[in-house]
């Protein structure tokens, strides 16, 4: 009876696909299905997708976590290991983590390991459990977690032993009731995946709990303005990061959306003495954000790290402001390679964020994408196991940091931070160029050679500003 | 001035006491490393818990042995202030004013 069953799917099956088959062959393209495999090649699946919900919506898409687009090489960079020239650390030597944020603050910030919890905020973005969850695991590993643009809310700040606050465009943080209990205050002038645009939150998607942190009246929308209110020019900006220093005495820092107007907005940062910048780069994350500003505005991380590192440099402030990168650092390689072109730590939200719900996901899939149960918007939050989540955040993190000090032993190094660019090489020459990290396919003693012999196709890009410009 | 050498003592004890501190840290955090590679061995997934943890606080006694060479060095800073005057006169100063 069973092979009766079976033998009769087979031939149903079997005639099905023969049918299907036939129809593709003979039907005209225009009229057959088969021309949604190189229309949907053509577009691309998530562009088509997202065609179709502006087409349906008639409103700016919320695409969740950043930009699938990869737009930093890190691949195109590796670590050299040392055998003889110079000895790999030996195994019993314990590997330095550690970082101090602030140097010329009164209060510096040290942190245990060089990866933190990116601002992800309360409320805007995630529910209260998770933000409790991210805390605790942060302060587990002796690291910092980061309220986002947000109030203080009071249980993130009991949870986390470091807390990183921004003072933010939509002035929730910006009292001293608040400001002066974090341990580090980061202005917020723009992010990765939304540039310096405003967001808004509307007032159906806010709770009660929203409205007490942010303290906002029932009905209110939250609004992030694109200007940070009171800030309209250089010295006004200059004057808050020296009355927040004075008030606070911890590291005052500033966070921009990576941009080819890097050097300008840095040399302001240098200025005002700020503690830190923190630079998040195009691929950056966000709990929801347009498509266009997450694909299409910004600069890559890679190339936003090596700028900023090469600028500090140059104003001979590296050692007094810390450069902290961020935007799509997803692998300890990445976060490492970062560290070596001069960030002195990194934040790390969509992973974290994955690490999180790692074993959790099970709850809400195949039905619920896993992000249902920490979007504070979402239907599962109250499904999240704070504890199980403390749990895998805090593998990850130690994992991510024992790979990291896997890579120091190879490159004879005792410290995350002694590994400098002269420890990675490129198989791109143009990263190479733009960076100044040696090009791996010709020796080191060669370099200058290669590219004195090479100059002719460099050429057009080193003259592209001489060329004279057609002014009819 | 007796106040001043009754600082200098203060700040060198203080000095003597983080030294202390920052050896034993930098001891336990071995001893921490050392846990973490001998309960790794085990495969069970409670122990691999605990032997995180282990490797967490290793990290974070190394951490601890960094910030007392910071605090160390400042008070340091603080002593050869006091023995250069300069804490003493802007204190004066400041009674003066």
């Amino acid at each position: 009876m069973l092979k009766f069953i079976e033998n009769m799917i087979r031939s149903a099956i079997n005639t099905t696909v023969d049918k299907a088959i036939t129809r593709a062959i003979r039907d005209q393209y225009t009229e057959n299905l088969v021309e949604m495999i190189p229309a949907t090649n053509k577009v691309g699946l998530t562009n088509l997708l997202e065609i179709a919900m502006r087409a349906n919506q008639g409103s700016p898409v919320s695409r969740p976590l950043g930009s699938p687009i990869h737009l930093s090489p890190w691949e195109k960079i590796l670590f050299n290991p040392v055998h003889l020239f110079r000895f790999p650390t030996q195994e019993n030597v314990g590997i330095r983590t550690s970082i101090t944020i602030g140097h010329r603050a009164k209060k510096p910030m040290t942190i245990t390991i060089p990866i933190m919890i990116a601002a992800m905020s309360f409320g805007g973005a995630l529910s209260k459990s998770t933000k409790i969850a991210l805390a605790k695991a942060a302060s587990a590993v002796g690291t910092a977690t980061n309220t986002g643009e947000a109030g203080l809310m009071k249980e993130e700040r009991d949870a986390a032993q470091l807390l990183i606050g921004q003072y933010n465009r939509g002035g929730w943080m910006n009292t001293p009731d608040k400001y002066k209990q974090l341990d580090a205050i980061e202005i917020q002038l723009g992010q990765g995946a939304q540039g310096s645009t405003y967001q808004r939150t509307t007032s159906k998607n806010i709770g009660e709990d929203f409205r007490e942190v942010f303290q906002l009246k029932k009905g209110e929308d939250a609004l992030i303005h694109s200007r940070l209110p009171g800030v309209n020019t250089k010295d006004d900006f200059i004057n808050l990061v020296r009355e927040l220093r004075d008030e606070t005495g911890v590291p005052i820092g500033l966070k921009i959306a990576a941009t080819h107007h890097l050097e300008k907005e840095l040399q302001i940062a240098v200025e005002s003495e700020v503690d830190f910048v923190t630079i998040d780069g195009a691929e950056g994350g966000t709990h929801g954000g347009s498509p266009t500003l997450q694909d299409d505005v910004g600069l890559p991380t890679l190339y936003a790290i090596s700028r900023a590192t090469e600028f500090f440099a140059r104003k001979g402030v590296i050692r007094d402001i810390n450069l902290l990168a961020t935007g799509g650092l997803v692998t300890p390689g990445q976060m490492l390679k970062a560290i070596a072109l001069g960030a002195d730590g990194v934040y790390i939200g969509t992973a974290a964020i994955m690490a999180l719900v790692s074993e959790q996901m099970v709850k809400s899939m195949p039905f619920e994408p896993p992000t249902s149960l920490v979007i504070y918007s979402a239907k599962m939050t109250d499904q999240l196991d704070i504890d199980q989540a403390v749990i895998n955040l805090v593998r990850y993190l130690n994992a991510c940091v024992l790979e990291m000090e896997q890579v120091a032993v190879s490159l004879g190094k005792t410290s995350l931070t002694d590994i400098t660019k002269s420890d990675l090489c490129t198989i791109d020459p143009f990263l190479a160029k733009a960076t100044g990290i040696q090009l791996g396919s010709v020796a080191s003693e060669h370099q200058d050679r290669f590219f004195e012999e090479t100059k002719p196709l460099f050429h057009t890009f080193e003259h592209q500003d001489e060329q004279p410009v057609n002014m009819n | 001035m007796d106040n001043y050498q009754d600082l200098k003592h203060t700040l060198s004890y203080l000095h003597s006491e983080i030294n202390r501190i920052e050896t034993m840290a930098g001891t336990l955090s071995t001893i921490e490393r050392e846990h973490y590679n001998k309960l790794t061995s085990f495969d069970h997934r409670e122990i691999m818990d605990i032997a995180v943890e282990e490797q967490n606080a290793a990290r974070q006694l190394g951490t601890m042995k960094q910030m007392c060479l910071a605090m160390a060095e400042k008070i340091e800073g603080i002593k050869n202030a006091i023995d250069r005057g300069e804490i003493g006169e802007s204190a004066k100063r400041a009674e003066i004013h």
